[in-house]
């Protein structure tokens, strides 16, 4: 489904150049659940950037669903991010002046799916995770575990291929890490696919198949032994 | 996006700063307030004064004899003019001689100066002559040079003390004789006074006679003009000409007669408020300049602001038009909304300085949505850079933004 083969990206700050992956290659199947770790300057964000579609790779080629994105223009890669994609933050990137539903509802705007139709769907999402009685809520009357929630039912409600979390737990207390976790498993064994950014072992270790990154290398790609699941 | 949801947000947007869209508005609700005091009062005015013109009558032109050329007994216009005029030229409507004659007016108990308006039935037609009692001269009255008279109301009032003295008789005619004439009709004043100028102040009793009348009591009853009403405007020109040339053939002369209208004096005033127009035109699209570069500040503070919140849907799937249309309707909504204000205090400000003024203000549909267009105009014109700033940010850079 994600296929990278030979990735680069280089950034060009002004005289120096900086390499930020060198050559990553990786497949990322339906159904799985990886973790992509590594410390800062590893490369891990950027190769998030480039599989969540927010940045094009300076050579080598990804494959979403057997689609050649490097040819693709921003409108092109918009949509797909609408309907492939589904991201979850660290700092949850909800709009403030909505509520938790309106927040549900904005990529289906984009898609131009009918307001009823909208509506449905955002309520069906927000009792997925948990939160059918906070549906008009805005962000700032919600606890961090609770806008998060509400991140992952945005990111959901479009049926992506697979869902794109960055840190997700990295704004949250130990409790709320824990409840956001569960639902990435209960999606997981749902047939939703998942790559997780994260430098935080334990968060990394609820995953199925760990990628290590140093140096824009992909130094260790091994599936976890002792998951933990719920 | 639907773009119902696209003015929902961005109304959403402006309700949540609602000072800052009020300031930002400011401009544009001075400009179009401007705009729209000015316009509704000069267009009042126009009308004004254009009624004043339709009054005297833009179709009519009068005849008369040259002022700096020898005018010889047989050069004088006579009744026969005015019949030839009449029925010889086909855009001629009416027709009616006039001149005016010095005299008194008496009755039992008072005797009063008086300026007679010696003329024909068609005077009625030419003239915005009003008959407030009994009826004009006719034809029969003019033919027969019958001793009859109209006069104004408040000559009336004062000579019989009410002003329906339609029947009653009066003593007519200069110093030296005087003749017994039958009042057939009272007149509006104000129309006549104004014919007369200043010295129908000075001489109370305006009457109208038949010219037929005027010549048995009076010497040297000599047509001054003869007014004459076409069918349409445009005739003018031609049943000037026309006119003037019928009248000399049959007097076998030559430059001694010349027609005047007053659509010259309508042109002149037609340019001039045109260039009113246009200098009123140019300080209000300065101001909705204005008005238009604080919209486009604001917008820019806005799209920083909201850089985050652009990053958020750009990585939902939000296309660099949907992130465009959102920024735009939201200045053209701002400017739309000062354009709406601003009409509002343009048409109570008129309306305050109207009576001021002696105006009544016009505001016309076309004004208004001119106003409409124009604010719309500086909110897309001044909108769109900024709208095209937020569409362009980097999702990446916009994400990270703190």
């Amino acid at each position: 489904m994600i296929e990278l083969s030979n990735v680069r990206k280089v950034y060009n700050l002004g005289k120096v150049q900086v390499n930020a992956l060198k050559g990553v290659s990786l497949k990322i199947n339906k159904g799985e659940y990886v973790a992509i770790v590594g410390p800062s300057g590893s490369g891990k964000s950027t190769l998030m950037n480039i599989i969540g579609l927010l940045d094009k790779p300076t050579s080598g080629s990804y494959k979403l669903n057997g689609t050649e994105i490097s040819t693709l223009n921003d409108d092109q890669l918009a949509y797909l991010r609408n309907r492939q994609i589904g991201f979850v933050f660290q700092s949850f990137n909800l709009l403030s002046k909505l509520d938790a539903l309106s927040n549900v509802e904005l990529p289906m705007l984009y898609a131009k799916i009918p307001a009823k139709e909208r509506r449905k769907r955002a309520i069906k999402a927000l009792e997925i995770v948990g939160l059918s009685e906070r549906i008009h809520h805005k962000p700032n009357e919600l606890s961090g575990g609770q806008q998060q929630r509400v991140a992952i039912a945005r990111a959901i409600v479009m049926n992506p291929s697979f869902l794109l979390a960055d840190e997700p737990t990295g704004n949250l207390d130990t409790n709320s890490s824990i409840e956001i976790m569960k639902i990435f498993y209960q999606l997981n064994e749902a047939g939703t696919t998942i790559v997780m950014v994260t430098h935080e072992q334990d968060i990394a270790n609820h995953a199925k198949r760990i990628l290590r990154l140093r140096d824009g290398n992909i130094i260790e790609d091994t599936p976890i032994a002792n998951r933990i699941t719920y | 996006m639907y773009i119902l949801e696209a003015i929902k947000v961005a109304i959403d947007s402006i309700l949540s700063n609602k000072l800052r869209a009020l300031l930002t508005m400011l401009g544009i609700i001075i400009g179009i307030a401007s705009v729209i005091t000015i316009v509704s009062l000069g267009a009042g005015g126009q009308k004004a004064i254009l009624g004043e013109f339709e009054k005297i009558g833009v179709s009519v032109f009068s005849i008369k004899t040259k002022n700096n050329v020898e005018i010889r007994e047989s050069d004088k216009l006579t009744l026969k003019d005015v019949e030839m005029i009449r029925k010889r030229l086909s855009s001629v409507k009416y027709a009616a001689p006039i001149t005016e004659k010095f005299g008194l007016a008496k009755t039992d108990k008072l005797t009063k100066r008086a300026i007679f308006i010696a003329t024909d039935f068609d005077y009625g037609n030419v003239s915005n002559i009003k008959i407030i009692y009994g009826r004009f001269l006719n034809e029969k009255d003019i033919l027969m040079g019958r001793n009859v008279v109209l006069i104004d109301k408040d000559s009336a009032k004062e000579l019989f003390g009410y002003e329906d003295c339609v029947g009653k008789t009066i003593k007519i005619g200069s110093s030296s004789s005087f003749d017994t004439a039958k009042i057939i009709g009272v007149i509006d004043s104000g129309n006549l006074k104004s014919l007369g100028g200043s010295i129908a102040d000075q001489i109370p009793v305006i009457a109208a006679i038949p010219i037929t009348y005027a010549q048995k009591i009076f010497q040297d009853v000599d047509i001054s003009q003869i007014y004459v009403m076409t069918y349409n405007q445009n005739q003018l020109d031609e049943a000037s000409s026309q006119a003037v040339r019928l009248i000399e053939s049959f007097h076998h002369n030559k430059d001694k007669y010349e027609a005047e209208n007053l659509i010259g004096f309508l042109e002149e005033f037609n340019r001039i408020l045109s260039i009113f127009t246009a200098i009123i035109g140019a300080i209000a699209g300065i101001s909705l300049i204005v008005g238009g570069i604080g919209i486009m500040n604001i917008m820019l503070v806005s799209v920083t602001e909201r850089t985050r919140e652009i990053g958020i849907r750009k990585a939902i799937g939000a296309r660099q038009k949907d992130i465009l249309m959102q920024f735009l309707i939201e200045a053209v909504a701002i400017s739309l909304l000062g354009g709406a204000i601003g009409i509002f205090f343009g048409y109570i400000l008129s309306n305050i300085i109207g009576p001021f003024i002696n105006i009544t203000p016009i505001i016309s549909i076309n004004t208004i949505l001119i106003a409409f267009l124009f604010s719309s105009a500086v909110g897309i014109f001044f909108g769109i850079y900024p709208a095209q700033k937020a569409a362009r940010l980097d999702p990446i850079v916009a994400l990270r933004y703190e």
